[in-house]
């Protein structure tokens, strides 16, 4: 599993891809710190991270839609399959390298953090609090966005697919109440406010889990349909 | 070492490999052949592990490709049709990577990779992106990457397709060595190719196998009668006539008159039977002047096609 991380993180970072995703998270940040806090003179770090969230539904896409479907298309998936590493293995290490990059990209978000502390005093707890909702969330939708990838050999129908699954998610809540507890991001709400929400947690986890288990079965099953 | 048994492949009612048997022993070259479709991709597809069988098995070195596939896999060394490669990687990134997908150990993993680049002369390119590189050179960081590790079997797919003719002696007389300590299958539309490297062949058409041998015994089969060429002075047009009248011909035929008044015909006799001093002593008598007599050649490539030709008449006749 190592060799894969090693591999697609070299390659995120090779191509511009890695770069574009950092690029655009971070300008998409300065906008939002602008914004969000300093506009109102608030040292409150946690609160860009609302407006953050939304964003991940259009950039997210950008470091999965290729994970599986560049493979298959290029023919290199069989250089993959073939070799002595099993497929749960191959599907895992290619999740946490586009989990790895997207943490390196919240890293860099600690420099706004910085800057606060020459204003005042922000809270480093709900700053850590909100950091661990939003891998959370980036990693269940990252997780949507790979088993996307599994199901197709054209980046762009991933990326579409991906990037509607989150739009319907978002806005189901607004038709119907009963939606709210499926919409990922509206669950993300909490963790800015401070809260260590178990519920919330254990659904990101279950969530990216169930999309992890049905790239696993897609790419399985289609050994023996193919 | 390798073993196929029973196995078949459907694409939902399309059966793609139908029930083939097969055998392959330590160090063995053995060549796949076939017309387009036939499904000698398919079939390496499943001894490699890409593809799974509908049924039936596949064991390599007795463990079962698909339930012990970690200790199976890591026996093979694969070189997919149409060379996949990562481009956005160089040369030695590539092997690197490849070694650790097959689980080098990490003591021997800097020398087998500095080996293999050696072997296939890789070294003035193994920091260059292999999207900058010739179809040459990409064939063989392919097959670098198969070789790394040093597996048992090496499956080749189609391995000289699109190269220069030096580089197809090149890659050919590198299998050749390869076969020395590997056990070695590869597919190929090119049957001299196959006659020259295998030491056995496997056809295959239609996803059955229609014949297993040695590349001699199936010349040896399809030479069953005995055919001579023979180029010809004959102002007085009675060759045919003649011909006709000598014991053991059956049939004579015209291939092509030459510019300076020769003709050449294919004249075919009865099984086992060389009749070329009979030929020559009558065409003396009758003062016709040879030119050349020789018996014709039959090249795997007849075998090839008689086979494909008896499979197709057996299978209309279902």
């Amino acid at each position: 599993m190592g060799a894969i991380i090693k591999k697609e993180i070299k390659t995120y970072f090779l191509s511009p891809i890695g770069y574009i995703f950092i690029g655009l998270f971070l300008a998409m940040c300065s906008v939002f710190f602008y914004l969000d806090v300093f506009y109102y003179q608030s040292v409150q770090f946690e609160n860009m991270f609302y407006s953050l969230a939304t964003i991940l539904t259009f950039i997210i896409p950008i470091l999965t839609m290729r994970i599986f479907s560049e493979e298959r298309k290029t023919g290199t998936e069989q250089l993959l399959y073939t070799s002595p590493i099993s497929i749960t293995k191959i599907v895992l290490g290619k999740f946490f390298s586009a989990v790895i990059v997207m943490i390196i990209a919240e890293i860099c978000t600690l420099v706004y953090f910085i800057i606060l502390t020459f204003f005042g005093t922000p809270h480093i707890q709900t700053a850590i609090i909100t950091l661990l909702g939003f891998t959370l969330l980036s990693m269940s939708y990252i997780a949507f966005g790979v088993f996307a990838s599994s199901i197709t050999e054209n980046q762009i129908i991933a990326g579409v697919v991906t990037i509607s699954f989150f739009i319907i998610s978002w806005f189901l809540p607004n038709f119907n109440s009963q939606f709210s507890t499926i919409s990922l991001i509206n669950m993300f709400n909490k963790f800015p406010a401070g809260l260590i929400a178990i519920e919330e947690i254990a659904i990101y986890t279950t969530f990216s889990v169930l999309c992890i288990l049905l790239t696993i079965i897609v790419l399985q099953r289609k050994k023996s349909i193919k | 070492m390798i073993k196929v048994k029973n196995v078949t492949k459907k694409y939902g009612n399309f059966i793609a490999i139908d029930n083939i048997n097969f055998e392959i022993k330590e160090g063995e070259i053995i060549g796949f052949l076939g017309p387009n479709g036939a499904g000698k991709t398919t079939t390496m597809n499943m001894i490699t592990g890409f593809i799974e069988p509908t049924q039936g098995e596949i064991t390599i070195n007795g463990y079962d490709i698909v339930k012990k596939a970690k200790i199976a896999k890591k026996q093979i060394g694969y070189m997919p049709e149409g060379i996949p490669l990562y481009y956005e990687l160089t040369v030695k990134e590539f092997i690197t990577y490849m070694a650790d997908l097959k689980m080098v150990d990490k003591k021997i993993k800097k020398e087998q990779i500095e080996k293999v680049i050696e072997e296939l002369n890789l070294n003035e390119v193994k920091n260059k992106l292999i999207k900058n590189l010739s179809r040459g050179y990409k064939q063989r960081v392919s097959m670098a990457g198969a070789l790394i590790g040093r597996p048992k079997v090496l499956v080749l797919d189609e391995p000289t397709v699109g190269l220069d003719p030096k580089q197809i002696t090149e890659i050919r007389s590198l299998i050749k060595d390869l076969g020395k300590n590997h056990t070695i299958i590869l597919s190929s539309h090119i049957l001299s190719e196959v006659s020259q490297i295998c030491e056995k062949v496997i056809i295959i058409n239609k996803g059955k196998i229609i014949a297993i041998d040695t590349p001699q015994n199936l010349e040896n089969k399809a030479k069953k009668e005995n055919c001579i060429i023979v180029t010809a002075e004959d102002p007085e047009n009675k060759i045919e006539k003649i011909t006709n009248q000598i014991e053991g011909v059956k049939n004579i035929y015209l291939i092509k008159d030459n510019e300076d008044g020769t003709k050449q015909y294919s004249i075919t006799s009865e099984e086992k039977q060389d009749i070329r001093k009979k030929i020559f002593e009558k065409y003396a008598k009758e003062k016709i002047t040879i030119f050349e007599l020789k018996k014709a050649e039959t090249t795997l490539e007849d075998a090839f096609m008689k086979l494909i030709k008896v499979n197709k008449e057996e299978g209309g006749n279902k």
